[in-house]
């Protein structure tokens, strides 16, 4: 007779990991302009379940933020099942799985030595946000993940397809153009990015990508077992769990339990620790004699320790309180940079620091490609927050989709109206580029674009020399402040060569508009 | 294959094929002038269904001018994220309408674009423009997003400001391209009629264009001439165009202008705004490059 034991719940599993996969890929794409101006989907959604992001983000910004609140319903099942989130629904951990095959391991692995990492950082990230030092997004496995992908992998995409598809289009003959635009036509569908998107700071974000695929080399899901700091969460809550797994007496010690584990969770008593344990349920399905199982049941022996030393989590704890001092310290306190242009709605300067997750989800969103990561413009704990660059990209007047993808509310998510009325900056005219100014040249493009209904650029008639020195009247643009957003399009099509005559930088005292 | 064999493969095709990709970039020669009658018709509704057939109906009405089989090209301005309450774009009703009765002609294709200056997809949406033009659900009518690639490189011989420039490829090889502008006020030249409606078929950088707008738009339009421009002036914006945006700055008053003279047609509608023709430069620019017929006097003015 076959036993129930025969139905294989890895296999559960794996659907559930592929689900995961595919609704976090469904809803990267849905993060985009879709035909309104609002999102249909809660695409943000993994974000607002994640626990981590929930803890430091409120710790750092000290209240409740009612966003990120969902995060309570992994902490709950955290504590029925234990580290399941790792190994049924994160994303970054299936693909790890995925990619098990094409990464060879290293036969000795770490040995464990590194498990304790992820405690002491998480202790850092939570010390360091109640002290004001933003570093959760560094290390938040979906802000990683959205973020890398927004940053690199989708313009690779998109450029990796698309090129052939050119090319074709430009030189083959017309019954092949016919085919090969049909399938393109099919790909910009359903799996492409709607257009090509350039950003700041790929490399950057390609090799920290890449390291938590390389690390794969030395044991499988390094970054799971020892780094996340979201992993460390759920593992220390996983010490109260219920679903525990066992290994009964039968055992006949043939250690493919052991082997198999990507956690390796079984310690050398062959208990299995829940702490390591993401309930990938392989053991079990695995086991020749059907000696490993899974109760409802807490074991009454105590379980062994974290294995964090008291010197190494004091230590970091006093560096999580004294680092953050250091940043106060700084030029950039009292001097903000002024090509820091902050999306619509964001926050003031430094809880926006504190609050954004650089999840990177505004700029995948962003139609216009307005919206870049940040290197040292912020300081160093601003590296990939968001600022606009005008002159890739302007904020369109009609949008508010930024502040209706940040999950932790650092970009407010304004009505229409009070978008439109949010100063982001504002613009300046350089008079020795302007060609009406400088040059005695017609040219209106500022003031033809700027969007405000009562213009915020507007033009005065002025008597200057052409190129000719010949005495000409000509409109010269002038800024009405009051009218100004610092939306960035008179920058943006500026047609001076290189660094535009009309430049937006970043305002920050509020001003009532009259419109 | 070894690798040597390999290599001068990969060398003689990556060779041939660098060396046949100028042969493609054509330069389309501009096309040569058509014969011009000097008609213009105008007439006020607030049916804006039948406004469109109404003010083509002095010019032989749509028949004369779309013939059975052709491939038409619609030209909206759909340049602003704006409503068409806001007067930026064509109203989506006037395109509409005149896409349906180019098809009740026989129109093998109608072709509905333009290049925008906010997000494509935004302006497309927000003018109501692709909404309005799929309502009709023909296969024979499309409104697509410009694709890059089609912007091809045209030498422009009359020009006297700029001699070549790129150019929307579906644009030139239309059988009948219809120009369907919105009258509003413009910073630069005084007013954007048809003749700165051609802005939204070109490829560049469209800044450069302004350096000398009126005459370049003047140029640009030697490349392409409209069978037919109607410009819609349903909502005109008289005060903070051509983007325009607040409705304090947009008159309505219900009125279509049309002529298959481009200049005619701007000269005309010049008076809308009480202004003379000759205060708008481009229309100058036009008159003088030979490209139609500026004095009022000379118009056969029909209204409807």
């Amino acid at each position: 007779m076959r036993s129930r034991r025969n139905f294989s719940l890895s296999s559960l599993r794996r659907l559930s990991q592929l689900f995961f996969v595919i609704l976090f890929l469904i809803l990267f794409r849905k993060t985009d302009y879709a035909g309104t101006d609002q999102l249909p989907y809660a695409v943000n959604i993994f974000f607002r379940l994640d626990p981590l992001v929930a803890a430091s983000v409120m710790l750092g910004a000290e209240v409740i933020i009612t966003l990120v609140l969902y995060s309570v319903i992994v902490v709950f099942l955290t504590l029925l099942f234990g580290r399941f989130f790792c190994g049924w629904v994160c994303p970054l951990g299936s693909l790890l799985d995925l990619c098990h095959g094409l990464i060879p391991q290293q036969k000795k692995g770490s040995r464990g030595r590194f498990k304790s990492w992820k405690y002491l950082l998480l202790t850092l990230i939570l010390t360091f946000a109640f002290f004001g030092l933003p570093l959760v997004g560094y290390f938040d496995p979906f802000s990683i993940l959205v973020r890398s992908m927004t940053i690199v992998l989708d313009p690779f995409l998109y450029w990796i397809v698309s090129t052939p598809f050119d090319f074709l289009y430009k030189v083959a003959p017309g019954w092949i153009t016919k085919a090969s635009e049909l399938i393109y036509a099919q790909l910009k569908q359903f799996i492409l990015p709607y257009n090509q998107k350039v950003y700041t700071l790929t490399s950057m974000s390609l090799i920290i990508f890449l390291l938590i695929f390389a690390l794969e080399k030395v044991e499988r899901r390094f970054w799971c077992r020892n780094l996340c700091p979201l992993g460390g969460l759920l593992a220390l809550l996983s010490r109260f769990s219920f679903l525990r797994g066992y290994i009964q007496e039968t055992c006949n010690d043939c250690q493919s339990c052991n082997k198999v584990c990507r956690m390796e969770a079984i310690d050398s008593q062959m208990r299995i620790i829940p702490e390591d344990c993401n309930l990938c349920l392989d053991c079990r399905d695995l086991c020749l004699n059907k000696s490993v199982s899974f109760k409802f049941k807490r074991p009454s022996e105590k379980l062994p320790s974290l294995g964090v030393s008291r010197r190494a989590f004091v230590g970091t704890l006093f560096a999580g309180i004294i680092l953050p001092a250091f940043f106060k310290v700084r030029a950039d306190t009292k001097m903000a940079n002024p090509s820091l242009i902050r999306p619509p709605g964001a926050i003031n300067e430094r809880k926006f620091l504190n609050r954004c997750i650089r999840c990177g989800g505004c700029m995948k969103v962003c139609p216009t490609n307005a919206l870049h990561p940040s290197l040292f413009e912020a300081g160093a704990e601003g590296i990939f927050a968001p600022r606009l660059i005008p002159r890739i990209g302007f904020c369109e007047f009609n949008c508010t989709l930024c502040g209706q993808v940040c999950p932790t509310g650092a970009i407010n998510r304004l009505v229409l109206k009070e978008k439109q009325k949010t100063v982001i900056g504002t613009t300046y005219f350089d008079k020795n580029r302007c060609l009406p100014y400088a040059k005695g040249i017609p040219c209106i493009v500022c003031e033809e674009h700027c969007p405000t209904p009562d213009k915020a650029i507007k033009l005065r008639e002025a008597q200057v020399f052409n190129p000719e020195g010949k005495t000409v009247t000509i409109k010269q643009p002038y800024l009405i402040d009051r009218f100004c957003i610092g939306c960035g399009i008179c920058e943006n099509k500026c047609p001076v060569e290189g660094t535009a005559a009309v430049i937006v930088l970043k305002k920050s005292e509020k001003v009532n508009l009259p419109f | 294959m070894d690798r040597r064999e390999f290599l001068k493969k990969l060398g003689r095709w990556t060779g041939s094929i660098s060396f046949s990709l100028p042969i493609l970039q054509q330069v389309v020669p501009s096309a040569k002038a058509e014969v011009r009658t000097t008609l213009l018709s105008c007439a006020e509704g607030k049916d804006y269904s039948t406004l469109v057939s109404k003010v083509l109906d002095p010019l032989g009405g749509i028949t004369a001018l779309v013939k059975k089989d052709e491939r038409v090209v619609i030209k909206p301005n759909i340049a602003w994220d704006r409503t068409p309450e806001q007067g930026a774009n064509t109203h989506p009703e006037i395109v509409k309408s005149l896409v349906a009765i180019c098809l009740e002609a026989g129109a093998s294709q109608v072709m509905v674009f333009d290049r925008p200056v906010n997000e494509e997809r935004r302006c497309y949406a927000t003018s109501g423009i692709k909404a309005a033009v799929e309502s009709l659900g023909d296969r024979r009518v499309s409104c697509p997003y410009i694709d890059q690639r089609k912007f091809i490189p045209v030498r422009i011989d009359k020009g006297k400001s700029i001699t070549e420039w790129e150019f929307y490829k579906d644009a030139l090889e239309a059988d009948c391209y219809i120009n369907v502008p919105v009258a509003k006020q413009h910073g630069s030249i005084g007013l954007s009629l048809g003749l700165k409606n051609i802005m939204g078929v070109i490829g560049g950088r469209r800044g450069f264009i302004h350096l000398s707008l009126a005459q370049r738009i003047a140029d640009l339009n030697t490349v392409i001439k409209p069978r037919l421009t109607l410009i819609d002036a349903t909502r005109i914006i008289f005060r903070n165009g051509p983007s325009g945006g607040s409705l304090n700055d947009v008159k309505v008053i219900n009125t279509l202008i049309a002529s298959r003279d481009t200049v005619a047609a701007d000269a005309y509608t010049t008076t809308l705004f009480q202004m003379a023709p000759e205060a708008i430069d481009s229309t100058i620019a036009a008159y003088q490059l030979g490209l139609g017929e500026m004095d009022l006097k000379k118009i056969k003015i029909i209204r409807v």
